[in-house]
């Protein structure tokens, strides 16, 4: 007799995923660290969000119901960091919720509050409290790189002392009571070349705090060496070799692994555009909208931001129309369009505008080609290396 | 492929398109760069057109000109009368036709106007058209066009196809850019600024077309170098999501309203996309007319859309 087939674990959908519009508060630029591969280039502690331009750009929101059709609203905070600024944002939630309920709105009772932290104020009594009020509605993912030595090589306390201090103690002490009361909770690990060597420990040591669900991709900016990608496949070999050894597969996810990557792509069925810009929108604090976090000033090394309207005059729909139009197969060198392993491969419309030779969006960057090669290679092998266990264990036909 | 090479003989050449001219002074191409660029014109294989200022240029500078075969855009005030009577393209920049000016057949008016005017104004054509082949009208405020306006828009396309109808029951078959193109096509026919042509100005470098002129930094080579232009492909219909899905053909789907309005020169703004629309419905229903009561074959049947925008076919 056969045995039951074993259940792999996924990388778990977003809430609402594909239904939910994103609208982000950039509440603050200032952050407690600096991380060496953070894309916020101009980051600062004098532009915070003030309770009037919160309110105005709620109010526009809501009273634009007809520019907003998603099904349901994922409200964003991010910074910076975001619990710096818990005051606001708790005012802010507040108001959002009694405003959807005095406005009938469609949104009500379907809108989630989401965050990204760093997870150093994750137990301040005042960021407790506002999660005890919301709990029902909430997403929290705290950033936590991995082992000790990999997340300290990057996530760094900010100041002028000469010896950089790693903020890891101050973030794993918190990560228990993040897990008591997000027991499904995720976490985002981000990979530049300095600590490739460290991926495989780093997800295994993440596994070991008790997340279950590690989000893990390499930045998308052109900071890759020579080499790189042997040894990011290299790390991803023996990733794969420890996770199928210790069966973490049953109850851990990683997303470096999945079984829809590595093929290639039809140009009339697959000609989505990887992105959510545009279908997105972000606040800053002088309450100026952008297509994406990715496209304000603080987030640019080389371009002028892209600014598609404010809290005075409403968005611009004709700035939008690029994103909203915007394909894959349009922006993609041939190279890519050609390419046998092109699905999975990821982009960052920020990104790419950024890098771009004209002040365009339609202009793929391919910094991350080899190491997407890579994590290919390293992906076929651990699915067949899993598939040949479990069919050898009769656990899979 | 480049076609065309467009030359800007001085920077106070006036506008004969969508853009408005910068205040600049008077200041000629040097002389032995317009040779140069005619040397190099006919290496490539390009057409010339050349854009006069008003004022007349030196004898030396018409030597030179008269060295290739060409085509002249020019104002009709510009001072030298001998080239107003033989500019292929003469630029209107009202309807009111200086006295001294006869209206000739065989060269192509161009009408540039704002929205408003031309909602005023265009009666004024319906007495010009018996006299003349061909006239463009160029809205220079394409951005200030309304929702509110389509129905005043058709209403005076219209009455302008009546005036169109007359002419070719007296087999005069004149045209009028924003109707009878999109009849006479059978295909996308759009303006290809950077793609089959290119704009050479008075300080020698290359531009997409004169509207880049106003700002150095869009430069795209020089005559050493030659033109080159990055991203160029995004000039190209099929680098164009919404125009490539597009059937008004007639458009010209400049690629400099497209950056003015949108930031991307291969994406219009809902503007555009709206005239456009109203014009190819306007032509659809003069072809009609023209089959049913002056007998004409025209090309490929087409009827009106509801759809002014196909952005929308896209926004789903």
């Amino acid at each position: 007799m056969r045995k039951e087939e074993v259940e792999i674990k996924e990388n778990e959908r977003g809430w609402q995923e594909g239904m939910a519009k994103n609208i982000t508060f950039i509440v603050t630029k200032d952050c407690q660290l600096a991380c060496k591969y953070c894309y916020l280039i101009g980051k600062n502690e004098k532009e915070r969000m003030t309770w009037t331009t919160a309110k105005q750009a709620i109010d526009y929101i809501l009273d634009n119901e007809n520019l907003f059709k998603e099904e349901s609203v994922v409200w964003d905070f991010i910074g910076g960091e975001p619990f710096l600024e818990i005051d606001l944002i708790d005012k802010i939630c507040d108001y959002i919720k009694i405003e959807m309920f005095r406005r009938n709105h469609h949104w009500f009772d379907s809108y989630r509050f989401s965050f990204s932290t760093n997870g150093i104020n994750y137990d301040n009594p005042k960021v407790q409290k506002f999660i005890e009020k919301n709990i029902d509605h909430l997403s929290i993912g705290i950033t936590i790189d991995g082992t000790k030595r990999k997340h300290d090589l990057n996530r760094i306390w900010k100041g002028n002392n000469s010896e950089e201090r790693g903020s890891y103690d101050d973030v794993v002490r918190n990560i228990p009571l993040w897990l008591s009361q997000f027991p499904d909770a995720s976490t985002k690990v981000t990979i530049s070349s300095a600590d490739i060597p460290y991926i495989s420990e780093s997800v295994m040591h993440l596994y070991s705090l008790g997340i279950k669900e590690v989000n893990i991709n390499v930045v998308f900016e052109d900071v890759w060496r020579e080499g790189d990608d042997i040894l990011f496949e290299d790390q991803l070999i023996a990733l794969a070799d420890e996770i199928i050894e210790k069966e973490y597969y049953k109850n851990y996810a990683c997303s470096f692994f999945s079984d829809s990557i590595g093929r290639p792509l039809d140009p009339d069925v697959d000609n989505q555009n990887w992105c959510g810009a545009g279908k997105m929108l972000a606040i800053d604090s002088h309450g100026n909208f952008y297509p994406c976090t990715r496209f304000a000033a603080y987030s640019l090394r080389n371009k002028r931001p892209i600014i598609i309207g404010n809290i005075e005059e409403g968005i611009n729909q004709n700035l939008l129309r690029p994103f909203i139009t915007l394909d894959r197969i349009t922006q993609s060198p041939q190279k890519c369009l050609n390419c046998e392993v092109a699905s999975g491969c990821a982009w960052c419309q920020g990104e790419n505008y950024d890098a771009a030779d004209t002040d365009t969006i339609y202009q793929r960057s391919t910094a991350i080609c080899r190491m997407h090669k890579a994590r290919v290679r390293a992906n076929n092998y651990y699915w067949n290396k899993l598939y040949r266990k479990l069919e050898s264990e009769g656990m899979k036909q | 492929m480049l076609k065309y090479l467009i030359v800007q003989l001085d920077d106070s050449a006036p506008s004969f398109c969508h853009y408005t001219l910068k205040d600049k002074d008077q200041r000629l191409i040097p002389l032995d760069l317009l040779e140069k660029a005619l040397i190099w014109a006919m290496k490539e294989n390009l057409n010339v057109q050349f854009i006069y200022p008003e004022s007349e240029l030196p004898t030396e500078y018409k030597k030179i000109i008269d060295f290739v075969d060409h085509a002249d855009i020019a104002s009709v005030c510009c001072e030298d009368n001998s080239l107003v009577r033989k500019a292929e393209v003469l630029l209107l920049s009202s309807l009111s036709i200086p006295e001294k000016l006869e209206l000739r057949k065989g060269c192509a008016y161009v009408w540039r106007t704002t929205i408003s005017d031309f909602l005023i104004n265009y009666k004024v054509m319906i007495e010009i058209l018996p006299h003349i082949d061909r006239i463009n009208v160029v809205f220079t405020d394409v951005i200030n066009f309304k929702d509110s306006m389509k129905a005043a828009y058709s209403a005076a396309l219209d009455r302008l196809a009546q005036a169109i109808v007359s002419e070719y029951k007296h087999q005069h078959q004149v045209q009028l850019n924003l109707l009878t193109d999109r009849m006479l096509l059978n295909e996308m026919n759009n303006c290809n600024a950077g793609d089959e042509s290119i704009t050479l100005c008075p300080d020698g470098k290359f531009y997409v077309c004169p509207a880049f002129y106003s700002d150095e930094e869009n430069a795209v080579g020089d005559l050493n170098s030659g033109p080159f232009i990055m991203n160029e492909e995004l000039l190209k219909l099929s680098y164009a999501p919404i125009c490539r899905i597009c059937d008004a053909w007639q458009c010209r789907r400049c690629v400099w309203m497209n950056r003015e309005l949108t930031h991307e020169v291969n994406t219009p703004g809902h503007e555009q996309c709206l005239m456009a629309h109203i014009e190819r419905n306007a032509s659809a229903r003069l072809a009609r007319r023209l089959r049913n009561e002056c007998d004409i074959k025209l090309g490929k049947d087409f009827t009106e859309t509801e759809c002014l925008d196909p952005f929308e076919r896209l926004n789903n």
